[in-house]
């Protein structure tokens, strides 16, 4: 057991904790600042969007619009709030404050950092998620208790996510750069990924791209454990999306160790 | 690995796809010993360090910490390194304390013996009360020492310093080498780069001089002192008209001598440099022990370098 407990200490995953920990400090030190709009915002989506757009829109299938629209948000907040740490909070980390150059000094590798970052960009959308997930319960949009899985689902998201921003943050030569990953990238795969509408009636060519994209089997999976509708499918989903980690943190930990170890 | 060894470089390296900051230099430091490494800018110090530190590649040579090839053992290398790099590196994100305790988790320190350390550097850098600061509220001079607190905390048995004491007044310079002095005194090994000859002069066992990527001279300071210049200075104010006269007067004598700008320097021993007072009889003259800024001169001459 103790030799365990010791791999374990001396593992890229307790160093990347390491990381975790000192983004989490930061957070707390500062949390009054972030969590007002955290808290509002979903509540303002679901009640115009959900309720106002709603009434025109009716139903979608056999459930009303706000309780199609509550899951694709609980996914898509996880989603933005993931990315928005990891490219603008991460590039802000690296370039500015010097944070990951002090980390070098000590047995913190550049992958550590990547992974660290990941998953403190996963941790993010787990809260987010759990914001939305609170806001969308509160107005009778959650119909199954599987809906609690809907925060682990969002973790999901955050470590898809995450780990493609941590490629751009790794490789961007300025903080500019992160405003064509929104424009490009993040803002399309939030229109096209079945938050707002169901994807059947797009071309074919754009349906699998989509589900290419991590935000469609996101959206998914999550309304599928807000409504209680399980099915083996959601096991792909799962795996597409700790696939696209895998990759994503083995890409941004080569580029990263490229960009800091010079 | 030689015991008593704490870093070996041997035709050591440094190409930036075509700039070579270090050329081929071999230098050794030992354990307990306070290295210096003294250069112009652009000498290649910092490269120098960045590789000991694990943080920049060698490009070729080998360099052995604590009998650890830098480029194969680098958590294990950076593991006994504590560092104080040239860039303020102070986590804006956290407290005082938070950074001192962060910076500890990363060296795996448990966090109770990490909180008794770090409450132990603050004492010993006079930062007891600045422990709930943010570090963009404290001045250049205790960042300074929470920076070197922070590269203690996990009792590193190399120090590296890179230009610890820039732009800082002269009493927190002065805390800094007495906190210096009492970790050498404890057999803690340092490398240092400085751009103060005094400090080099009152830190350093031993020292190099670099320049262009190439080491020029290296010994103790004395060492140097003695080899490059001689134990006394005349300094010599001239003014242009009357120089070529004065130069030409020392040449007949075969003095050393260097023609620096507004003034012309004799080096020697002091019985030579009495016998040939004659020679700047007439000119304003301060005669002084020589030191090693007179050595670093001499070397890498007087040119700017950016």
């Amino acid at each position: 057991m103790a030799s365990a407990a010791a791999t374990i200490r001396s593992s890229f995953i307790w160093r990347g904790f390491h990381v975790w920990q000192r983004n989490r400090d930061a957070v707390i030190r500062g949390w009054k600042v972030e969590l007002g709009g955290m808290i509002i915002e979903p509540f303002i989506v679901l009640a115009t969007l959900g309720f106002g757009l709603g009434a025109y829109v009716g139903n979608i299938g056999d459930t009303s619009y706000a309780e199609y629209l509550a899951p694709g948000l609980i996914a898509s907040y996880a989603m933005f709030h993931a990315t928005l740490d990891s490219t603008y909070g991460a590039y802000l980390r690296m370039d500015s404050h010097h944070v990951y150059e002090a980390m070098l000094f000590t047995p913190v590798e550049p992958s550590d950092i990547v992974f660290g970052e990941v998953m403190w960009g996963a941790t993010r959308a787990a809260v987010s998620g759990a914001v939305v997930l609170a806001a969308a319960t509160s107005f009778g949009l959650v119909s199954s208790p599987l809906a609690v899985l809907a925060i682990p689902c969002a973790y999901l998201v955050g470590l898809a996510v995450a780990s493609i921003a941590m490629i751009l943050t790794a490789t961007a030569s300025t903080i500019g750069a992160m405003n064509n990953f929104f424009t490009v990238f993040i803002i399309p795969m939030f229109y096209v990924s079945g938050v707002f509408f169901p994807l059947d009636h797009l071309p074919q060519s754009v349906r699998t791209l989509s589900w290419a994209l991590p935000l469609t089997p996101a959206a998914a999976l999550t309304r599928g454990l807000v409504h209680g509708n399980l099915s083996w499918e959601m096991l792909l989903w799962v795996a597409e999306l700790l696939a696209v980690a895998a990759v994503a943190i083995y890409v941004a930990a080569f580029f990263m160790r490229r960009r800091l170890i010079k | 690995m030689t015991p008593g060894i704490a870093i070996e470089a041997i035709s050591l390296t440094k190409d930036y796809s075509g700039l070579v900051a270090v050329d081929s230099v071999d230098f050794s430091v030992s354990r307990g010993e306070c290295f210096g490494v003294l250069g112009p800018n652009g000498a290649g110090k910092t490269s120098i360090m960045k590789m000991v530190c694990c943080v920049s590649p060698v490009t070729s040579g080998q360099l052995v910490v604590q009998g650890m090839e830098v480029m194969r053992h680098r958590r294990a290398v950076k593991s006994v390194l504590g560092v104080v790099s040239q860039a303020d590196s102070l986590d804006p994100g956290l407290n005082v304390m938070q950074n001192l305790l962060s910076h500890a988790r990363f060296f795996s320190i448990p966090g109770r013996l990490a909180k008794e350390r770090a409450w132990a550097a603050l004492d010993l850098f006079q930062l007891r009360d600045k422990a709930s600061e943010s570090p963009d509220h404290l001045s250049g001079g205790m960042r300074r020492r929470l920076l070197i607190g922070r590269a203690l905390l996990h009792d590193p048995s190399i120090l590296i310093l890179d230009e610890p004491t820039t732009g800082l007044d002269p009493q927190s310079r002065h805390l800094v080498w007495d906190r210096l002095l009492e970790l050498k005194q404890q057999g803690i090994t340092m490398l240092l780069t400085t751009h103060y000859m005094d400090e080099a002069t009152y830190l350093c066992d031993r020292l190099m001089v670099i320049d262009l990527g190439k080491i020029l001279t290296e010994g103790t300071p004395e060492e140097l002192v003695k080899a490059h210049t001689g134990e006394q200075v005349v300094q010599i104010q001239t003014s242009i008209p009357q120089r070529d006269g004065l130069v030409e007067h020392l040449k007949k004598q075969k003095l050393d001598f260097e023609d620096a700008g507004d003034s012309v320097l004799v080096f020697g021993d002091s019985i030579r440099l009495s016998q040939a007072e004659s020679a700047w009889a007439g000119y304003r003259v301060v005669r002084r022990p020589a030191n090693l800024e007179d050595v670093f001169l001499r070397l890498t001459g007087r040119g700017l370098r950016d």
